[in-house]
């Protein structure tokens, strides 16, 4: 094989696990950033939803079958429920005290649902059978890549594009702006805040959960801690996008995924480095992310 | 004449209830591994009382999460003792806790025996030079890992080898004894590609295409648990298992990988642990497997076994010393042979690591378990390989 193609190889295989890695992060990001931006709330149990979108799904597809995409669909309703409850019961309760009240609670939340998982399901892992997805790997360029992968980097935007539509072009979305930018005015004009905000909360959590079953053939293992890792990569995300900013979110967790995933194959030294660097500058230079709005 | 009674009869030489402070990671992504020591323990326990005891006292355990953090283990190690009143301790997983704990441990002046962390630098270090005696270890150190893996693949065709390897202390060196050893077993070899994940990593997509941008023959990871799972699907989705005939996974005959992976677990790759539950095919080990079976419906796990073991050291210690002493217990303890369900095992006199056995093997498909099993076992004997320090004079320097 010649150098520049076995180069090219390797740059393609880099670039396609840098995008699949970055639009699997944008997923569960999207949630969180959705829920800071209309409740203002900085959601650490997002992880956990996350989470329990993977265990719940990997639950419907022990009972019901191996079909991935019932799972799917079913897992992370349960994880809607989840959130129901934590938002009308707990996080209501919050609004108006100041943020750290708001991160002690949902740190609880991480605490109570890391052992309500190891109750429910043990505390080893669980490695969920590899599903044959879509037939498998392909060859790209010379080398084997799954094509469930190819999938992930499909998702992603179409996630992007239906949250912008959702947001932009609905009179929910309209709703959803409005009480975001002014709720005093947006309750004036007779929108049920209380009422918006649990069901975008719950929306949140439902996506975060739909990350989290998307995993399961992603990561291939589920495992009791397996949200607080995602979350700390939510977290930079959204703040390197501007905390927020669904926009920026998106293309902060695709340079992020494009970036650690060079670093790891050409720059092994500084792979995480790298991403600190960035977030350091991107902060120092836009202190409110790359698309945050001033405050 | 009268028998004295009261304050006059003979007091018993030990005092009880012996008791021991355990601690393991019962919490995070390796809990399973807390678990698993546990089923151990309580076995061992359990059988030990129902017998009679330690020298006719109740063995007492008191179980605690260990995390992974160095402090959260010398806290542990300073409640066992100081509120607690442990005589003994036992436990600890991660090697940098092991390291973290050693002064703690002198200063405690309690014996502790290691089941799980595998630093060489533990015994070699802090044993033998610095002289902390209260320290010993019955798990396999990094020697079976990075030596006997050379042993073996100095055998193999494989000319040009790599890895990915966890991205600290553990994974950096046991990849340098596996380069150093080859290098001098088998001229002419080469390490073409290295890759080291950060804990917790849970995509290896860009480690997988360093090792197959480098065209290797041989592939010699140290990931272990969860990752390795990750992994290994990983890397059979990228086709790494067809390119690369020669692969070898250190810490991959561990059971939580073994029944993890379950069928998936490819063929023909070379595995081995600190015990695997078919060595040896003796009655002694035979028989523990199925009361093990019986009692928790598990396979023992390797950690299963070294911590019911450290139990079964302890009742031999106290009962050959005569006395739960520290100091007693040390000399006991020191040159000790015992049968436990892993073989014999000798606590070597200079750095307190036990010898014994442990088999390396490859991977294939027995219908009689769900899972992989080592098949065409192969035993590099302790002795030859487990790093002798200088301690054993002129003569005796290894061949590596």
């Amino acid at each position: 094989m010649g150098r520049e193609r076995q180069l090219v190889q390797s740059v393609v295989h880099v670039c396609l696990a840098g995008l699949s890695a970055g639009m699997f992060i944008w997923l569960v990001a999207s949630g969180l950033t959705l829920i800071f931006g209309v409740l203002g709330v900085l959601n650490f149990a997002h992880g956990s939803f996350y989470m329990l979108g993977a265990y719940f799904c990997f639950t419907v597809l022990r009972h019901l079958g191996e079909n991935f995409w019932i799972g799917l669909l079913l897992g992370p309703l349960f994880v809607c429920a989840t959130g129901l409850v934590v938002e009308r019961f707990f996080l209501r309760r919050v609004y108006p005290l100041a943020l750290p009240y708001q991160l002690l609670l949902t740190f609880a939340f991480v605490l109570i649902f890391d052992n309500l998982v190891k109750i429910a399901w043990g505390g080893g892992s669980l490695s969920p059978p590899s599903m044959d997805l879509f037939g498998g790997s392909i060859p790209i360029a010379g080398r084997k890549f799954p094509v469930y992968n190819l999938f992930i980097i499909a998702v992603g935007p179409l996630v992007a594009i239906g949250l912008w539509l959702m947001l932009e072009r609905t009179w929910w979305g309209r709703i959803i702006r409005a009480a975001s930018s002014d709720r005093e005015m947006a309750s004036a004009l007779g929108v049920r805040v209380p009422a918006l905000f649990t069901g975008v909360f719950v929306f949140g959590s439902w996506l975060g959960a739909v990350g989290g079953g998307l995993a399961v053939p992603y990561v291939g293992l589920l495992t009791p801690g397996m949200g607080d890792t995602i979350i700390i990569e939510a977290f930079i995300v959204a703040v390197i996008g501007g905390l927020g900013s669904l926009k920026g979110a998106f293309s902060a967790a695709l340079i992020i995924g494009v970036l650690s995933a060079f670093g790891t194959r050409y720059f092994p030294a500084f792979d995480m480095f790298l991403i600190f660097i960035l977030m350091a500058a991107v902060l120092l230079w836009r202190p409110q992310g790359l698309f945050g709005e001033a405050r | 004449m009268t028998v004295p009674r009261g304050v006059w009869a003979a007091t018993p030489a030990i005092k009880g209830p012996i008791k021991i402070g355990y601690q393991a990671i019962t919490s995070g992504t390796l809990a399973g591994y807390g678990e698993f020591h546990k089923y151990g323990v309580d076995m061992a326990v359990e059988e030990i009382n129902a017998a009679g005891g330690i020298a006719g006292q109740k063995v007492e355990v008191e179980f605690r999460d260990s995390t992974t953090k160095g402090d959260t283990a010398i806290e542990n190690c300073r409640y066992f003792v100081d509120s607690w009143g442990a005589d003994f301790l036992a436990g600890i997983d991660s090697s940098g806790q092991a390291l973290a704990i050693a002064p703690v441990i002198e200063r405690l002046d309690r014996v502790i025996i290691i089941t799980h962390a595998a630093t060489e630098k533990l015994t070699e270090e802090m044993v033998f030079k610095k002289g902390i005696r209260q320290i010993f270890r019955i798990s396999t150190p990094t020697y079976q890992d990075g030596h006997a893996a050379a042993f073996l693949a100095k055998d193999l065709t494989a000319v040009k080898w790599s890895t990915v390897s966890p991205k600290y202390e553990y994974g950096f060196t046991c990849w340098k004894m596996f380069q150093d050893t080859l290098g001098k077993l088998k001229p002419g070899v080469s390490f073409v590609a290295e890759s080291f994940a950060p804990f917790g990593t849970t995509d290896f997509r860009s480690h997988i295409n360093t090792i197959l941008d480098a065209n290797p023959d041989g592939l010699y990871s140290t990931e272990w648990a969860g990752e390795l799972i990750t992994f290994v699907k990983q890397a059979k989705e990228a086709g790494l298992f067809e390119k690369i005939k020669h692969v070898m996974f250190p810490v991959g005959a561990a059971m939580d990988v073994l029944e993890g992976l379950g069928k998936e677990m490819p063929d023909n790759i070379w595995i081995s642990g600190r015990y695997f539950f078919l060595y040896p095919n003796n009655k002694t080990n035979n028989e523990w497997v199925a009361r093990f079976r019986k009692r928790w419906n598990h396979y023992p796990a390797y950690v299963s076994e070294t911590g019911y073991s450290s139990i079964y050291a302890f009742k031999a210690a106290v009962e050959k010393a005569g006395s739960k002493e520290t100091k007693a217990v040390i000399q006991a303890l020191e040159g000790m042979e015992m049968d436990s369900p892993a073989g014999r095992r000798v606590f070597r006199k200079e750095d307190h690591q036990a010898i014994y056995d442990v088999p390396w093997g490859k991977t294939i498909t027995d219908p009689k378990y769900p899972f992989k099993v080592m098949g065409e076992q192969k035993v590099i004997p302790a002795k030859e390989f487990f790093n002798r320090p200088p301690f054993e004079g002129a003569g005796t320097s290894p061949p590596f």
